[in-house]
């Protein structure tokens, strides 16, 4: 994986148009916060569409509530766009970062138990005879749902007090921490 | 008015020094991360209740959105208190900044707006309808969710802004 990060860093390079555009006084703010509006939206139709399914406002049908989950979905969508501008800006910046590292691991939770939800709970929720209470496994789905986002607003946020300084030393770790 | 010699005594408070000099993950980071989560749980399930207003999920009774405004203003709270501590530990870096006076302006208007939402489409009528079609929009309505939202975006890039347009950090710098 080491290698596999060195080469990540070292092809981005940090040197594109974008990358230049990116580090003008204003864009990285403006994408910044574009990325705080976008965990608006994102928490706002998936956080609420996951919140029915635990039980709140439960006299709300699931699956009118689903049509939240699109502006969910386009909030996600303008955090990867904006996202990718700062890694392609500052790649050893995300990279190296530990925070970067469970970021991403919470962004693959959330994403493989959507992918579960739509697999297993979808057609009975939203089929003729959906009930408004959503079934056990759907309110434990929409539980990791919830922890994984917050999980990815936390390692998000804490990205800047874990920046990679420079190696020192033979690196063990599983992943790139450091930058070499 | 000189309020310099209160910026200092605020940053010569323990609960100051523990916000900033802390190396614990508990103080600035973890305050910082509060922040950001109240904010996703505030704004979102506002946002979810303005988009409602304007025509998204046609078929979730808008009164039963009621049920969120408890989540928002766990949210609301959580970035009230986690604000306050940001503040006793930067209150040069804010006060001095008039982007911070514009954010909480901002959010101010926001949740006058949302009371005046909430009236609208919370508290009138009695018993709850499941038919979507007996709460009729107005534009008056549509107007405030509007405002709403362009206030929080708003509120959002201001506070995003707060890192890069401060004068003075602490009073000792």
């Amino acid at each position: 994986m080491h290698d596999f990060q060195i080469w990540l860093v070292t092809t981005i390079g940090g040197r594109s148009v974008i990358a230049d555009v990116m580090r003008t006084a204003w864009a990285w703010p403006l994408a910044e916060s574009l990325h705080f509006l976008g965990l608006c939206l994102l928490i706002g139709g998936v956080g609420s569409f996951d919140l029915r399914l635990l039980g709140v406002g439960r006299r709300i049908p699931i699956a009118a509530m689903h049509r939240f989950i699109p502006w969910g979905l386009l909030g996600f969508a303008i955090n990867i766009a904006t996202g990718t501008l700062f890694i392609l800006t500052e790649p050893d910046q995300y990279i190296y970062n530990p925070s970067f590292h469970f970021k991403l691991l919470f962004m693959t939770i959330g994403g493989l138990n959507a992918a579960t939800f739509y697999l297993t709970s979808y057609r009975r929720i939203f089929g003729p005879d959906a009930p408004l209470d959503a079934p056990r496994r759907a309110k434990v789905i929409a539980a990791i749902s919830l922890c994984a986002w917050i999980g990815v607003i936390t390692g998000g946020r804490l990205l800047t007090f874990y920046r990679p300084s420079a190696c020192e030393g033979p690196q063990t770790s599983l992943l790139l921490t450091c930058a070499p | 008015m000189n309020i310099d010699p209160f910026l200092a005594w605020v940053e010569s408070t323990a609960l100051s020094q523990w916000v900033v000099g802390s190396p614990s993950m508990f103080a600035f980071p973890g305050i910082l991360t509060l922040h950001a989560i109240g904010m996703g749980f505030a704004v979102g399930v506002s946002a979810a209740i303005d988009l409602r207003i304007l025509g998204v999920a046609p078929n979730v009774p808008l009164r039963e959105l009621r049920r969120f405004v408890p989540i928002l203003w766990a949210g609301f709270w959580l970035n009230a208190v986690s604000g306050v501590l940001l503040l006793i530990g930067y209150p040069t870096k804010a006060l001095t900044n008039p982007v911070f006076y514009l954010k909480l302006t901002l959010i101010a208007v926001a949740m006058v707006l949302l009371v005046r939402i909430s009236r609208q489409v919370f508290a009138t009528g009695s018993g709850a309808s499941l038919n979507p079609l007996d709460q009729p929009i107005s534009s008056r309505l549509r107007n405030l969710a509007i405002a709403s939202l362009i206030c929080w975006s708003g509120a959002i890039t201001a506070g995003r802004l707060l890192a890069y347009t401060y004068h003075r950090l602490t009073q000792s710098h």
